[in-house]
């Protein structure tokens, strides 16, 4: 396990917790989780909490049908249930190998500058996208905002902004008031998982004209 | 009933449960498992009712599909590292979440089991059965002590399963307040000693 130095908020964890989290962002605080042991800790308090709250609730009594329903069904249910996880990525967090069912240099990486290549592995229907996103060693990507929430969680190698350094495992939050350039470090390329609420507004001269597409590519 | 009478019924109660969840585990005893039901359906009722005040079928889906994991996942299920309520806590968290996303068919969702599975399953974790139940006095003790507006708060996380801004609509309460009564609550809970 990773020692990872930037976390999500008590709050997030709180919300994770509760199941009351978007299975979006949901998804980077438990890849964060696989490498983050204090985090770990922290939710199984969490957790507690959770059960602590759903114990003080007044009991609301079962029907003896739904009871005799639910016995009927164990007769009916397999005695092993089936592990389903693919072995392809076992270096990949596993709650990512849902989208990944191949070799990660097999995924069909589009190349989005000369720094950085990404590759979309899902997207719903309010704009949310998660995607993976890989920075060449000491490559740079433009300079941007955000229109929502941005998360990333670094999988591989480390990158730094104007905030600071980032290794695997660590877990970052930026909101529409953050304006950051991250820069890959130079011994290796980096690979981060990404989930945005919305669109990314570029701030750069150039990158100024590419905004119109960009948001065309979230027009759903 | 005195305080220190409480906690012991309420441990004892547990133990109890314990045993039912080993004998499902060991022997599939469908005895034991009717006394887990007849346990836990009642509470896992009113935690969907929390959410979805009125709807008694999904109210019914989810104790059926709870206990039917814990049936199916009881083999995994490690006495020494986690408490029995909080286990069924998180089971019945995770079946929520599912249950939704069944539910809301045009949605393109992302399956939720891989994203708290490992949570559900249990990995080792630092508590021994002692500081287990010590922990959850602390809690249990912490919650009544919480202010009124930070308890109100934390029950609509968790139980109604709102997010911040929901809340903060609900309310009609800045979002940055809502945040940091949560915030509070949880130091009060003493969430952030660690790190």
């Amino acid at each position: 396990m990773t020692v990872t130095n930037h976390h999500p908020t008590d709050e997030l964890l709180a919300l994770y917790s509760a199941g009351s989290l978007p299975l979006s962002q949901a998804l980077c605080v438990s890849t964060h989780l696989e490498y983050c042991d204090a985090c770990g800790h922290k939710l199984r308090y969490l957790d507690r909490i959770g059960s602590t709250l759903m114990q003080k609730l007044k009991p609301s009594p079962a029907s003896a049908e739904l009871k005799v329903r639910t016995l009927e069904q164990l007769d009916s249910l397999p005695e092993k249930q089936v592990e389903t996880t693919s072995e392809v990525n076992s270096s990949l967090p596993r709650c990512l190998r849902q989208f990944i069912n191949c070799s990660c240099d097999n995924l069909g990486w589009k190349r989005v500058s000369a720094d950085i290549s990404r590759v979309e592995l899902w997207r719903d229907n309010n704009g949310a996208k998660v995607e993976l996103l890989k920075i060449r060693p000491g490559g740079a990507a433009a300079t941007h905002t955000h229109q929502g929430d941005e998360y990333t969680v670094v999988l591989e190698g480390s990158f730094s902004d104007e905030k600071g350094l980032y290794q695997r495992g660590d877990f970052l939050l930026r909101d529409q008031n953050d304006r950051h350039t991250p820069v890959a470090t130079r011994d290796c390329e980096c690979i981060c998982l990404a989930v945005t609420e919305g669109p990314v507004q570029l701030t750069g001269f150039f990158s100024r004209i590419l905004n119109p597409l960009i948001r065309r590519a979230y027009a759903v | 009933m005195g305080k220190m009478a409480e906690n012991q019924a309420t441990s004892d109660k547990l133990a109890s449960l314990g045993v039912c969840m080993r004998r499902v585990a060991e022997d599939r005893d469908k005895h034991a498992f009717a006394k887990l039901f007849d346990h836990y359906a009642p509470q896992l009722r009113a935690y969907s009712l929390a959410r979805e005040p009125g709807a008694d079928p999904i109210a019914d889906e989810l104790v059926q599909e709870v206990m039917i994991r814990v049936w199916l996942k009881a083999g995994k299920y490690n006495a020494r590292l986690s408490n029995l309520n909080t286990w069924i806590f998180t089971l019945a968290r995770n079946c929520r979440i599912d249950l939704m996303r069944r539910s809301n068919r045009h949605a393109n969702t992302i399956n939720p089991t891989d994203i708290f599975s490992q949570i559900e399953d249990d990995s080792p974790g630092p508590f021994q059965q002692a500081q287990i139940s010590r922990i959850e006095e602390s809690i249990k003790a912490g919650l009544e002590k919480l202010p009124q507006e930070q308890f109100e708060v934390l029950t609509r996380v968790y139980l109604e399963g709102k997010s911040h801004q929901q809340i903060s609509a609900e309310l009609k309460l800045p979002l940055g307040t809502v945040k940091s009564r949560v915030r509070l609550a949880m130091k009060k809970l003493k969430v952030l000693v660690t790190r």
